[in-house]
This record gives structure tokens, sequence and C-alpha cells, in this order.
């Protein structure tokens, strides 16, 4: 008897047209571990609310969930609930809100072994001390007595999954659990499960849009487009050969950690998931298949057969297909930058922002009581500089002060010291005039495109803004200006008339793109502009940005977390930590060693392989403030030196520099030539 | 914490001063006399001068605000013009009484309020939602007197349950106490009670949508866990600024009741001082009013500081 089999599962919403997952069968064993991958809405959370009972009393489910031989569906939610608390974990997306902030973790922790198992209390109490050390916290009894926003978000999920565990639950289901989290946390988080899976035999079921991770800790994966599962199998085969044409494109657009020529892009899947999937109007994914062929059978609804290589494909055509098509290399790209004067030039910029007030006690005249605001550095003395034409990505974990410089660059916040030229005019001098002219060769795409465009304007009212504002365009020729804008960014003239909520969340992108390039600028600031869209749809989005920048030779300053992302657009790079720049070079030496600590710390982080044997170091003694500001996390950290002097950036040779005592070897010299294209690895 | 409750005690003190000044200043601003009030209508020009002269009432402002405030720090209230006695030991039995109405009003509404906000945040859109919004309405649309007159009517008038007027003290036994509270305490409740209840039930609805209500779902805790254990906890935290307003709604309310039902409390004090312009009377009845409000706002903040662990435990644990 298997763990968990689900049968025929389909699962339709309250008022929903549609149902959101259609006929989805699988099973996982005991201690084995399934992952459930696709995009936002391909249905893969509604699996799991329908397993765990949230999904509503309205919501209809069909099919069986046979959870140790027992059906979970016509169960009454009384009976339930011994399950659900002693025999199946679950974790989910954001840690941040996913703790009772009035309850302390320990008694959090406590309460599923109290209510279900009638532990006694102080032997939960212990025991909860005792799962938070088993899930590498340093000091779980301080742990146990603190409340949720006490704790950072890696801690807090960690406090999840031991509470998850608690009742030693065969089966632990795990929706989204590192979505919300750096990378860096992500990796020790996986590392942890799979030690613990590796030690408890516990059975996982991981859903998560994220198919390295997928690749990294489960045995096997079942694909899920539009409702339904299109490919189910050993998850190294089905990730590394993949059959069915969606799971090659999805995999194929994924951008490898590697520098990318100019000319390079990444292969895309056309268009975006049907939110309303019509049934029996043939393939699902017909209307975004690069090998479509209506003629023959794809327009006929497809099942899930078996095919040659031993795994399950909804595609008649799964066994003879080759790889997703490459787009062509781009053979004449745009003018590549030439470095020399700059267009941006940063100098040590700083910026902080009140953090945390307290009060103290201070001598004016008598004694006062005063309400000191502690300055945090946001952004804490760096120099950048990016040419015409260049790209510059900027990447570094949460709250490391790249959106604040993204947001300095264009003096949208006014910095605490340093200096910001722009075509060598000093951006805090400048005249009014001048600062007008500036902000039309300089704009910025954000990543929340939701919020940044105004829901009550139409696209082609929001095209004519800037049109008018810096009055670019005479009023009669608007309409056609901003229909050449949408050709631009690869929308069809008539979204002129539509509204950003009948968008997708690729097209409103674009939209905000175009309305960047309205005013012709020669700088842009990208600030995270892909990491909200589905991995098929950020290829797009990174293709465009290439496009538009050899075709106008734009500059960027491309931030965002995602190395891959970075490296695929950039010609430099910069890594930033907690305010200050700790490596920065051309891209492709930034990738190749020598690395900076960190550097070499975020590359481990979304490498392929994990060994659940290998512990995460463990964080040194918090850092005080004078030292290398990566100390408290530094596996290299080479004692005194490190905490009392903040190492300068050091010229390694080959244009990379790097911020760190450690006595690294020098670049490697490159192989055959110097042409800048010659350094990328594709 | 210390250094913000001394912060925050500052704050009442300074407003305390300023409303002194206040009080002081308006009521000097009435038409009235106070010499013609205490000699009566057969006074003369001429002993009216030499009683100002006697009270000190032909000083300048500021040495008059002076004394009776440094009299007033003495504890001194000043003397009664109307009942030529002492303010001081009238005030505060007056003042015990209002206190008393006003905690057993401040009970019920919080219990009674915080209770049906809970119940119709669970059962959201079905029949005891409609029915304790509906009630909730019906109170808080018509004044306090309208209750009053109503309650007294069919309580007392047509029923002979509960006294209509007056109050008790334990020495008239307890029974007799309590029940001289019951109409005023249940007219306050009235007309108090929709916008606590209102609010517990929005923030519940917020709270029960959250994350962490859906995982202690997931962790099969039973629905009464739940609801009263991880979502009333946080749900109760906006209730309590809310009840420190309330208290303001309160305090307008008790003046109105009191009148209404002959209670002998500050608010009847209040309303025959000022009929009678009985200055001493009135200004020490405002003042005492105004201080009960400021520390009682203090009170809420300092409960909802303590009940907060974000604000308690600050530091994080790293
Ligand atoms: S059935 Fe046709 S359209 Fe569907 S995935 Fe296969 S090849 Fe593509
Ligand atoms: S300076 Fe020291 S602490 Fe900082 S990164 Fe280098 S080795 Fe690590």
């Amino acid at each position: 008897m298997s763990l968990l089999t689900i049968r025929n599962l389909s699962v339709r919403y309250p008022g929903a047209a549609t149902q959101a997952v259609r006929d989805a069968s699988f099973t996982l064993e005991a201690g084995g571990s399934l992952g459930i991958v696709g995009e936002s809405g391909s249905g893969k959370s509604s699996i799991a609310g329908a397993i765990l009972n949230f999904l509503g009393a309205d919501t209809r489910i069909d099919g069986q969930i046979l959870f140790e031989g027992t059906d979970l569906v016509p169960m009454p939610a009384r009976q339930r609930r011994p399950i659900l608390g002693r025999r199946i974990g679950s974790v989910f997306q954001d840690p941040f809100t996913a703790l009772n902030p009035a309850l302390r973790i320990g008694a959090q922790i406590a309460e599923p072994m109290i209510r279900h198992l009638r532990m006694p209390k102080p032997e939960a109490a212990a025991r909860a001390v005792a799962l938070l050390h088993d899930m590498g916290m340093q000091r779980p009894a301080e742990v146990a007595q603190a409340f949720p926003h006490q704790l950072s978000g890696g801690m807090k999920q960690r406090a999840l999954i031991a509470a998850a565990l608690a009742c030693d639950p065969p089966l632990l289901i795990l929706d989204e659990p590192t979505t919300a989290l750096d990378v860096t946390v992500e990796a020790q988080i996986l590392q942890l499960l799979a030690r613990l899976r590796e030690q408890k035999r516990i059975a996982l079921l991981f859903i998560s849009h994220n198919l390295g991770i997928v690749r990294k800790l489960c045995d096997n994966v079942a694909v899920m487009y539009a409702s339904q599962l299109v490919e189910l199998g050993d998850a190294r085969r089905v990730l590394d050969r993949p059959l069915h044409p969606y799971s090659k494109g999805l995999l194929a657009s994924r951008p490898p950690l590697e520098a990318a020529s100019r000319g390079s892009r990444l292969p895309s899947i056309p268009g975006q998931m049907p939110q309303y999937p019509a049934p029996e109007q043939g393939c699902v994914f017909l209307a975004r298949c690069a090998f479509a062929d209506p003629a023959s059978g794809c327009a006929t609804p497809q099942s899930l057969a078996t095919a040659e290589d031993g795994h399950a494909v909804r595609c008649w055509q799964a066994n003879r297909l080759g790889p997703w098509p490459r787009l062509r290399e781009m053979l004449s790209h745009g003018p590549t930058f030439t470095a020399g004067d700059a267009l941006l030039n940063i100098t040590d910029l700083r910026k902080s922002y009140a953090g945390g007030r307290s009060w103290q006690l201070g001598w004016k005249r008598g004694p006062v009581l005063r309400r000191r605001a502690a300055q945090v550095p946001a952004v804490n003395g760096i120099s950048l500089s990016v040419s015409p034409g260049e790209v510059l990505g900027l990447v570094g974990e949460s709250g490391c002060g790249k959106s604040t410089t993204g947001r300095l660059a264009l003096r949208l916040t006014e910095p605490s010291g340093g200096s910001v030229e722009f075509d060598g005019a000093d951006l805090a001098l400048m005249a009014p005039a001048t600062l007008q002219a500036f902000r039309r060769q300089a704009q910025i795409v954000f990543q929340n495109v939701g919020s940044s465009l105004n829901p009550r304007l139409s696209v082609g009212e929001a095209l004519e803004r800037p049109l008018a504002l810096f009055d670019l365009v005479p009023a009669e020729q608007r309409r056609a200006r901003v229909e050449e804008l949408l050709e631009m960014v690869r929308l069809p003239r008539d979204y002129r008339t539509r509204y950003p909520h009948q968008l997708s969340g690729g097209e409103r992108q674009r939209v905000a793109i175009a309305r960047a390039l309205a005013t012709e600028p020669r700088f842009v600031v990208c600030d995270e502009p892909v990491s909200a869209l589905d991995v098929s749809v950020q290829a797009a989005i990174v293709n465009l940005l290439a496009d538009l920048r050899d075709r106008f030779g734009l500059a960027y300053l491309f931030i965002s977390h995602d190395l891959a992302v970075v490296a695929q657009l950039s010609d430099r790079i910069a890594v930033m930590y907690r305010g200050t720049i700790c490596e920065t070079g051309p891209a492709a030496e930034v990738l190749r060693p020598p690395w900076h600590p960190y550097t070499r710390m975020l590359l481990d982080a979304v490498a392929e392989e994990i060994d659940p044997a290998v512990e995460p170091p463990a964080p040194q003694a918090a850092h005080g403030s004078g030292g290398c500001v990566f100390a408290a996390r530094c596996p290299h950290h080479l004692g005194a030196i490190c905490d009392r002097e903040a190492p300068p950036l050091k010229p390694m040779g080959g244009g990379l520099s790097i911020a760190c005592h450690l006595d690294l070897p020098p670049v490697a010299p490159v192989r055959n030539s110097t042409s800048p294209d010659a350094v990328t690895v594709r | 914490m210390a250094i913000y409750v001394l912060r925050r005690l500052g704050a009442v003190l300074a407003t305390l001063v300023v409303m002194s000044l206040l009080v002081f200043l308006s009521t000097h601003a009435l038409p009235s006399n106070t010499a013609a009030l205490i000699l009566g209508q057969y006074s003369t020009p001429e002993t009216r001068a030499a009683l100002e002269h006697k009270l000190g009432l032909d000083l300048p402002l500021t040495v008059q605000y002076w004394r009776w405030a440094s009299a007033l720090l003495q504890g001194d209230l000043g003397a009664s013009l109307v009942m030529e006695r002492p303010v001081a030991p009238m005030l505060w039995d007056a003042f015990g009484r209002s206190a008393l109405l006003a905690g057993c009003t401040m009970a019920v509404v919080s219990t009674v309020g915080v209770g049906m906000g809970i119940v119709a945040a669970v059962w959201r859109g079905r029949w005891p939602d409609h029915g304790i919004s509906m009630f909730a309405y019906a109170g808080i649309s018509v004044p306090e007197f309208y209750w009053g007159l109503v309650l007294i009517l069919v309580f007392g008038s047509t029923f002979h349950l509960f006294p209509t007027s007056g109050a008790a003290t334990l020495a008239d036994g307890f029974g007799t106490m309590v029940a001289h509270l019951v109409l005023p305490v249940v007219t306050l409740t009235l007309t108090l009670l929709a916008h606590v209840s209102r609010l517990t039930r929005s923030s519940m609805l917020e709270v029960l949508d959250s994350m962490y209500v859906r995982v202690a779902r997931a962790r099969g805790f039973p629905e009464r866990v739940v609801i009263l254990r991880h979502a009333l906890r946080n749900a109760l935290l906006p209730a309590i600024t809310i009840l420190a307003q309330d208290f303001g709604f309160l305090i307008g309310g008790i003046v109105a009741v009191e009148a209404i039902f002959a209670y002998p409390g500050l608010g009847r004090l209040l309303i025959f001082s000022l009929e009678r312009q009985d200055l001493p009377l009135m200004q020490a009845a405002i003042l005492v009013l105004t201080a009960v409000y400021c520390l009682a706002n203090l009170g809420a903040d300092l409960l909802y500081g303590v009940a907060n662990p974000r604000i308690r435990y600050a530091g994080a644990v790293e």
C-alpha cells in the first residue's frame, strides 16, 4: 500500500468556470519524494489544499485522496483533524505570516504534541527545544522562548518545519517553502530537508515553481500545466531529458549560470498559460507549443500515456520530438559599449535610514530625555560606473541595499553622502531644468508592475503621459508614437485601449518597459524586472531587454537577486552585501574563480547538487562595526583582522576586484582571444 | 518601557495643566458674577465690591489662577458656592459612584461586545452575524436618553423590576446596590456595543483569514482552539485601543444617564454646578473628568504594550 495515492482528483472553486485541478493521479510511497512543478495558476497548490482540507466547504473536490489506505475526500472535518495533525505535516510559502505573532516559538511547536499525542506540557516543551536543535538552530532554548518577530525568515521557516515534524508524521507537504527566502538561506533549508528525509524517512510532497530545487530534493516529479499533469516520472530523467514540449520549454528558458555573449538570447515559450483552460479543445499546450501540428493529433485532448522512457507524458508526439528550438544567435547586434567616459559615475555613495528608535538621556543645559533614531546604513560607501551602452548587473540578497542604490542613481531619494554624476554633471547640483533633462534620459522599471501602473489609465494613456510631460511629441502624433512603442515591446497595437487588469504579468511588464522607453532614455535602472514573473515569461522579457539594449544602445543598471538572470544580460557584475560592494568585474570573471567568499556562497546555493551530510557553516558571532561586512557569515573568516578592518576592493587582474583579506590567487589568463565576446561560455 | 511610562505620565500632567488653564479661563468668561450669586438679589454694589475684595476676585486673572491652582495642588478644591460646603468630599463621593457605574459598563461592554464580535465573525454572513449587527446598529443609532426613557417605562413603570432612580450603597445590601445599577448600565452599554462589536468582528475576520490560522487548521486543531487560542489573542489588540476611545463616549454618556436616572454621580454634580453657576464645583468636576480620561487612555496604551509581544520583546534572537 502506498502512503499517498491520488486518484482522478479534480478541484473546482465556487463560481469558477473550469477546474483548478483536472483529473490528477499519482502515488507517493513511504519515504519517497515527489515534486510538483508548475507556474503560478497551474493548480499545483490546489492539490496541497485538497489534501490539507483548506479550500473551503464550497469547493468541489472529486476523486480520491487515499492516505494510508483511507480516502480523505468524503471524510468529515472532525475525523480528518487527527490525521492532519499527527500523520501529515505541512509547511507553507511565507514563513513571515505563518507563525502566530502572539505565541512563543516553543509553544507553537509543542502544541501539536500536547493536543494530538496528549504529551504533558513540560515534556512537549523539552521536545520542542530538541526539535529546534535538530533543525540546526544555534541556541534552541533561547529560540523556544522567543516570539516570531524576533527571528529571521530562515529561522522562522526552520521553526515551522520543526512544528510540522513535531508528531513524527510519515508525510510532509511543502508548498513553495523557500520561495520567500534568500538563495543562501534557501540552500540551508533544502539541505536541512534532505538531511531530515534521510534520517527520519519522511515522505515529501514538494510543491514548487523552481525546477532546480525539485531536481535537488525529489526522486520523482510531476509537471503541471493549466490544471493538468503533463509529465510524470523519475526526477532526474524528466528534468534531464524532458519529453513533453512544455517541460522542454520550461527547462530551456531557465537562464544558465554563465555569462552570455551579447548576441545570445534565451529560448522562450511564447504567450502565457491560459487562465481558464477550456476543456476538451485539444491539447492544453497547443497555443504555445513549438511542435504543434493541429492537422494531426494535437487538436484532440491528450491523455497521460507512458512514453518510451518510462515516464508518463500527455503528448501524442512525445516519443519523436527533438529539443525545444533555440533562437538563432543574433548575428548583428548593436554597438558594444565603449569603456572610457562613464555615463553614470557613483562615488562613495551613502544612504542611511532612521532605524529602530531608542530612548537616550542627553545633556543640553540640564538633562533631557530624547528619542534617538539609530541610523542604519543601507548603502555604505559604494562606487560604481556604467558606460554608455553598458549593462551593469547588481546582485545581492534582500536588504543588501541594491534597490536603494538604484533609486539613488536616479535621485529618486537623496543620498546621505557621496555623489552621483550623469554625463559628467553631479545630480545633487543640477538646476531644475537640467534635472528635467536628466529625468528624460534616465528611467526606471520596477519589479512590482501591478502597483507601478495606474489601474485607471489605459495602456495608451499611460504611455502618452511621459510624451506629454516632457513635451516630446506633438499631440496629434502621440497615438502613432504609442503604437510604435507597443511594437517595440512586441505587444499588439490594439493594446492601446486595454487597462492594466486586462493584462497578464508579462504584458504589464512590457507596458512598463515601453513607458520607460517613451522618453528615449540612454540609461534605465531595471529593479528586479523579472522576479515576479514565471520562468517561461521571464525569458521573453530578458530577451526583450537585451534586444532593446542592442537596438538603442541603452545602458542598464540591472538589479536582481538572481545571479543567473543577471549573468544573462550583464557586461559587468557587482555583488553587494550589507551596503557594500564585495566583488565587481566583467560578468565572466565574477562567475569564475577567484571568488569572494560571499559570491562563492551565492554560487554554491544554486549549484545542482546538495549533499545532505554537509552541515552549513555555523554563523560566527555578530560582527561589530568596522570589520568586514560578511564576517558574521564567512566560512573563511581569518580571525581578528576580519572583525577589525574592512577589506578594500583589491584588483585581481582581468578587471576583477574583490574586497577580502584572503590571499586569493590572481585571475587566470583567458584562453584564446581578447575580444569581449570570447570570454563567454555558451 | 519604564521611560516610556514616565514620558506618558508627563504628557498627562501637561494636558492637565493646560486643561486647568482652559477651565479656569472659560468659567471666568461666563456671564455671571460670583459675588452677586453669593449675596443674592438684594446685594448692593458696595457689598458686592467688599466681598469681591475679600474673595480676591478683584485681583488680576493670573494671580487668581495662581492662587486657585496652588490650592488645587494641595488638595483644596475650594468650597461650593451654592451648597456652602467644601467641594472635595462631595466630589469624591460622586466620583466613587460614577466610577462604579463606568467600571460596570466597561466590563459589560468589553465582554459582551467582544463576544458579539467573535460570534459575528465566526458565523459571518449567516443569521447570528446579521442579528448582531442589527442589534448593534439599533443601539448606536438612538441617543442614550431615549434608551433610558424606554427602559424606565418598560422595566421600571410597567414591570417594576428595577429601581429607576438614585443609587444605593453596600450598606443597603448587595442586591439593592446592583438593582440600582442595572438600568443605567444597560442604557450606557446599548450605545457603546456597536463600536466594540463591529471592530472586534472586522479584526477577527482579518485574523481568521491569516496564514497562521490556516496553519493552525492544517495542524488539525479543533475549531474552538483555532478561534480562541490562535485567532482571538491577535484580534483583541485593536479592541483594546477602541475600548479606550469608547471611554471618551462613556464619559459623555454618563453625564446624560446620571441625569435621566437621577444617579448621584459626577455627571449629575457637573450639571448641577452648571445650572447653578457654581464655579468652584464646576471647575473641579471638569478637571477630574479630564484627568480620568487621560489616565484611561494611558492605561489602554500600556495594556496594549504589555499585550503585544512586539513591543514587549523588541530584541532579535540571532
Ligand atoms: S500534443 Fe501537440 S500541441 Fe500538445 S504538447 Fe504535444 S506536440 Fe505540443
Ligand atoms: S575579509 Fe575575512 S570575513 Fe570578510 S570575506 Fe574575506 S575572509 Fe571572509
